[in-house]
């Protein structure tokens, strides 16, 4: 938590400026009593109506300091705590978007998501809640102590005894319950999961009747809750009562002790109402700081889980400007290249080597597990190779400049992802400067153009965040307009095309043929169609390549390759297939 | 917690009236203990309010009997006060306990409320509503009802009683000087109630930045990798600083408004307590009063002060309670599902013939999703369905297994409209495997038999053998008895259908539905599937959303759909003679 505190540095004169305003509200509060005692003592025992209206005169001038100290206070602590999250979350959130894919990966998408949000209004409110309390409550006790000492040194045990039965009983009851919190936020998490399963699950639990069963899951979850729930709450709210019998127990002590201390000195009538009043602001300052104490380790959760974050070193570096000349002609070549996640032993990929080149289509295929997708994030540097060489034109891809490598990758994942904004503004994603004409012959080629015209309002139609407006289909070939769009020397399809109907896939690969004559395509797929007349298909196998040929070639010599193009056709089409090979 | 419900949550109730009505008579139950625990709460605050004015005439005593102070009468009265202490706080105590119970119990019965709704409503409530935004009414709302309810009835109650006390026992002492303190009231109450309005406002809009902020992080980070390709990480950031800096603005000005009004009511108690001090001086020193009383009342003043400000508090806090509770009234007063015929007709011995009659389906009047549909199924035939998105294969599907209900004609089966059936009878001759293969959080086991319960493991681990899922599962670390979840990482996508299919055949149903997979399972376990549906379905009718030539081509009749109408139908060869849509279809798998 405290290592967070760097990020005030910046604003270190209004954190001064919220102290000494804040000093200056506590001062000129504690002072009110005082005054007070000093109208009972001074002005109404002697009858003294001018000592009344001088002391009421300062009251007044204080009171007035007080509350515009408490308005520069309060005003400099929101702004603090806004700003202060506000350059944290940027921190984060810079660090994020920097990250390689092997660190999203570690780290899950949905927690870093928890972390910028969640995590950080949590500190927020922490912190907030520390300018004003953690600055306030101490200075109220020590200035709170100071004046009430002055005023009845007899009494100041008292304080001693108040402060000691509040700090006690908060205690006594947070360690009786605080370990039923954690117990408390599973029982809720489980509220929830049941319920999310309820709603996702609703067809198969219908299809299967098993409405009663789920409903019973829920009660006996549900009863639980409750019955912890109340006993949190039967010990919890013993604290108020308790506070209440401190505070009335100090206030009548204070009386009692001063009306006997009356016959030494009568003065004690003024004072030990203002004493009684010192000391509750001390035991009330002394609530908030144990109160805030036991916040202290939740709010450090969090920042735990922002520090994990920002300590993060970044993996991958590039070089300022790319090194070398890189060759007229595309090419990615893979040298013996593997690759394992660092706290793996396995290797995902193992010695892999192939050259593809311009105007030549490269296929990979493998099941699940085989490291096709990872191959081909190794080309954009989303990963690092650990092991052997890429090159790109030529160049090692490590003596690339970033904006140099990334221009000339044209890369479609998996599942098509698309960005809040627009048609267009999604095709001109990778390439900003692109004019209207070239937005359209993309989607032309991406075979989007018929259902974009459709759309109310074309290509400037709005898409929802995440593209949940549009259909699966759709989406995919909105991001495959997208890379076309950049213009790429190397386009990456990375089982693009399996959301797509066969008869949309066999339609795009044509029109694709023509923009790919002067550049490398790397395409993933599992339909064996896709990829029948790639000119160079590459089998994988747990990570290793077990064959490299055309389809007709491996159809005769690489068995995982036979197996796998097996499942797909019917046994009529195999024996077709394998007589035109022999 | 999906970090984009923060807007829904923020705003007032839109329909108050029918909140508040909905509200009250839902706690009607709790009426009595409710009632019980304000006069608690009454009883306890009175108690409280004699204390200062007890310790006055402490101090009264004590002057009037210097420099012999009369103890005894001291004592009492000290007595008297550590009494009037103790017993107002069991009464506090008392009444918070009961509203917790109250609170607890109220809670948990909305939440069973939510959930029966959720089983009563019809499939195609959730078409329409987004699964997230229900969710939200049972962990968000709940919890804002949860939180609110204990802390808000006790705290008005106390309130106003300490309110009201205090000036009663203000009056006793002094009218003319009570009439002063009570000039605070309402101008702290109009001062508070206009900070609040605004601070609610920026509020509002603190969380409305805040929901654009979390999307776009939420957005940015789901597509990192196309950021990433394409150098798009400058714009990204760049247009997240502006957001963030909005939020910073918005967040600044709806803290500063939250924090003022403590101390802009400050101001006012505090010019009330300087005037008391001023004139109760002048009041004693005419001897208009005595210094016992003007020591009583300052305190009385003094204790003004918090109930001011925390009924201006309460407003706030009532609002979003309504917002909340109307959110849950609304969804636990949606149309719930027909409820079955009585009595209801059983097909005993099942031959499974299933028959379409002229049906037709529509969510919305003018356009039909299903139009007159008729078609034959002879026992024991196996059906692939196939057709373009959007031509209402799965619609047919989920009318089948009447999770909804045809707008025109009938279905039966073996000659028995499906609709004078109960729903759990119509559901229990189908046995069904989704796409979306949907497993609970607990045991592989437990998943298995989720469709017969007295399912031995025996049973279980023999249809997992022959749905060819047993070598996955007898990996896991404690087998059959492993748990697992929808996202569950150490299972993949492929594997998790052939589950949904094992577990489909522990239920052994007479009839299947299977609606395959498109994409993302690779190629050996969809031989696996197919392999162990192909079990699964022999000699039982059964309807397949077909995306696999080879299941197309096994098929005994294929039903060719488009635009909510069967186009054409019959088997591979026919309808490849036929030179159809269906021709059509097949041949652009092989043209590249």
């Amino acid at each position: 938590m405290f290592r967070l505190f760097k990020y005030l540095r910046p604003y270190w004169w209004q954190v001064a400026i919220l102290l000494v305003a804040t000093g200056g509200q506590v001062y000129a509060t504690l002072q009110l009593p005082a005054l007070m005692a000093d109208i009972i003592n001074n002005g109404i025992v002697p009858q003294n109506m001018d000592s009344v209206w001088k002391d009421g005169g300062l009251m007044l001038v204080l009171a007035l300091v007080s509350a515009v100290a408490s308005f520069v206070s309060s005003y400099f602590s929101a702004k603090i705590g806004a700003y202060f999250s506000r350059d944290l979350r940027a921190e984060v959130f810079t660090k994020i978007l920097n990250f390689s894919l092997a660190d999203t990966k570690n780290f899950s998408t949905a927690s870093l998501i928890t972390r910028t949000t969640n995590d950080v209004n949590q500190i927020q409110m922490i912190i907030t809640m520390m300018l004003s309390i953690l600055i306030r409550a101490p200075l109220f006790c020590i200035f709170g102590l100071v004046m009430a000492i002055q005023t009845a040194p007899e009494m100041s045990w008292i304080i001693v005894v108040g402060i000691t039965a509040v700090v006690i009983s908060v205690i006594i009851i947070m360690s009786l319950v605080g370990p039923k919190f954690k117990i408390f936020q599973k029982l809720i998490d489980k509220v929830t999961l049941i319920t999310r399963e309820n709603l996702t699950g609703l067809k198969v639990i219908r299809a299967f009747n098993n409405e009663e069963l789920e409903h019973k899951k829920f009660t006996n979850t549900n009863n639980e809750l409750t019955k912890l729930l109340i006993f949190i709450d039967r010990i919890l709210e013993l604290q108020n009562p308790l506070i209440n019998i401190i505070f009335n127990g100090t206030t009548l002590l204070c009386s009692w002790i001063g009306l006997s201390l009356l016959s030494q000195n009568f003065a004690y009538l003024g004072n030990m109402t203002a004493f009684s009043e010192y000391v509750t602001f001390v035991m009330m300052s002394f609530l908030m700081l144990s109160l805030f104490f036991i916040m202290i380790p939740r709010a450090n959760v969090s920042a735990g889980r922002i520090n994990e974050l920002l300590k993060t070193t970044e993996k991958i570096h590039f070089v300022k400007e790319t090194r070398g000349i890189p060759e007229k002609r595309a090419s990615v070549e893979f040298r013996n290249v593997g690759f394992s996640y660092t706290d793996a032993a396995e290797k995902v990929l193992d010695n892999i080597s192939f050259k593809a080149i311009a105007g030549q289509t490269t296929a990979f295929i493998g099941s699940t597990g085989s490291g096709k997708s990872t191959l081909i994030n190794l080309v954009p540097r989303f990963y690092e190779a650990t092991s052997g060489e890429i090159l790109i034109d030529g160049i090692n891809i490590r003596d690339y400049s970033k904006e140099d490598l990334i221009r000339r990758i044209g890369l479609v994942p998996q599942r098509g992802v698309l960005f809040a904004g627009t048609v267009s503004s999604n095709i001109r994603f990778g390439a900003p400067n692109a004019t209207e004409a070239e937005i359209k012959q993309a989607a032309e080629i991406a075979q989007a153009a018929t259902f974009i015209e459709k759309l109310p309002g074309g290509y400037s139609a709005h898409i929802a965040q995440g593209g949940t407006n549009v259909s699966g289909g759709q989406k995919q070939r909105l991001s495959i307009a997208r890379a076309i769009c950049k213009k790429p020397d190397i386009f990456i399809f990375d089982d693009a095309f399996s959301a797509l109907d066969m008869k949309t896939d066999a339609k795009l690969r044509k029109a694709l043929k023509p923009i790919t004559s002067d550049a490398v395509v790397l395409i993933v797929a599992q339909r064996v169609s896709t990829i029948k007349d790639a000119d160079q298909i590459i089998v994988l196998n747990n990570g290793k390549m077990v064959g490299k040929g055309t389809h007709k070639e491996l159809i005769s010599n690489c068995k995982v390759y036979q197996s796998i193009v097996k499942s797909q056709l019917s046994d009529a089409e195999w024996r077709k297939e394998t007589n035109g090979a022999k | 917690m999906g970090p984009n419900n923060h807007i829904s949550n923020s705003g007032k109730a839109r329909n108050t009236k029918f909140a508040i009505k909905e509200f009250l008579s839902s706690i009607r139950p709790y009426r009595f203990s409710i009632l019980f625990s304000v006069l608690l709460s009454i009883g306890s605050a009175t108690l409280g309010l004699f204390i200062p004015k007890i310790l006055g005439d402490m101090t009264n005593i004590a002057v009037n009997t210097y420099p012999e102070i009369d103890w005894g009468q001291i004592g009492t009265k000290a007595i008297i006060v550590v009494v009037l202490f103790c017993s107002s706080a069991i009464l506090n105590y008392g009444q918070a306990f009961i509203l917790a119970v109250v609170s607890a119990n109220y809670t948990k019965d909305l939440r069973e409320k939510i959930l029966t709704k959720i089983s009563r409503l019809p499939i195609s409530y959730f078409d329409k509503h987004k699964y997230g935004d229900t969710l939200s009414r049972m962990t968000n709302d709940i919890d804002v009802i949860t939180t609110s309810m204990s802390q808000e009835i006790a705290d008005i109650t106390l309130s106003l009683t300490t309110l009201l006390g205090v000036m009663i026992l203000m009056l006793t002492i002094s009218v003319p000087l009570s009439l002063i303190s009570f000039i605070v009231v309402p101008l702290s109450v109009i001062v508070v109630g206009k900070i609040t309005n605004f601070a609610q406002k920026y509020f509002r809009e603190q969380q409305a930045t805040l929901g654009v902020l979390n999307s776009k992080i939420e957005e940015d980070y789901a597509g990192q990798i196309i950021i990433k390709s394409n150098s798009y990480e400058k714009a990204a950031i760049d247009s997240f600083n502006a957001s963030n800096q909005k939020l910073a603005k918005a967040a600044t000005r709806a803290q500063i408004f939250s924090s003022l009004s403590f101390p802009a009511t400050h101001v006012f108690t505090n010019l009330g307590y300087i005037a008391i001090c001023i004139l109760g001086g002048a009041f004693v020193i005419d001897g208009r009063i005595n210094i016992g009383n003007i020591q009583a009342f300052i305190q009385y003043v003094s204790r003004f002060n918090r109930p001011i400000t925390e009924i201006a508090a309460t407003t706030a806090t009532i609002q979003s309670l309504l917002a909340a509770s109307e959110r849950i009234f609304e969804f636990l007063a949606e149309e719930e599902e027909e409820p079955d015929k009585e009595p209801s007709i059983t097909i005993k011995d099942i031959r499974g013939e299933v028959e379409f009659h002229n049906v037709g389906f529509s969510y919305l009047p003018d356009t039909p999703v299903i139009r007159n549909l008729s078609i034959k199924v002879r026992p024991g035939m196996k059906v692939a369905i196939v057709g373009p998105t959007g031509a209402g294969k799965t619609t047919l599907i989920n009318l089948l297994m009447r999770f909804y209900e045809p707008t025109s004609g009938y279905i039966t089966i073996d000659g028995v409209p499906i609709h004078d059936m109960k729903r759990s009878d119509v559901r229990k001759l189908f046995g069904m495997v989704l796409q979306d293969t949907w497993l609970f959080n607990g045991s592989v086991y437990d998943n298995l038999r989720y469709g017969r319960a007295d399912a031995t493991m025996d049973d279980v681990i023999r249809a997992a053998k022959s749905s060819n899922v047993d070598h996955v599962i007898e990996v896991l670390p404690k087998t059959y008895r492993s748990e697992i979840s929808e996202d569950s990482d150490n299972i993949s996508a492929g594997e998790k259908q052939l589950i949904t299919i094992a577990r489909a055949m522990v239920a052994n149903p007479p009839m299947m539905i299977l609606d395959e997979a498109t994409s993302n399972v690779d190629t050996r376990t969809e031989q696996l599937i197919q392999d162990s549906f192909e079990k699964l379905t022999h000699g039982r009718t059964s309807f397949v959303i077909a995306h696999r030539l080879s299941t197309i081509r096994n098929s005994d009749l294929i039903l060719v759909m488009r635009d909510g109408a069967v186009v054409e139908q019959g088997n591979h060869e026919e309808l490849l003679k036929a030179n159809g849509f269906y021709a059509e279809l097949y041949n652009s798998q092989f043209t590249t």
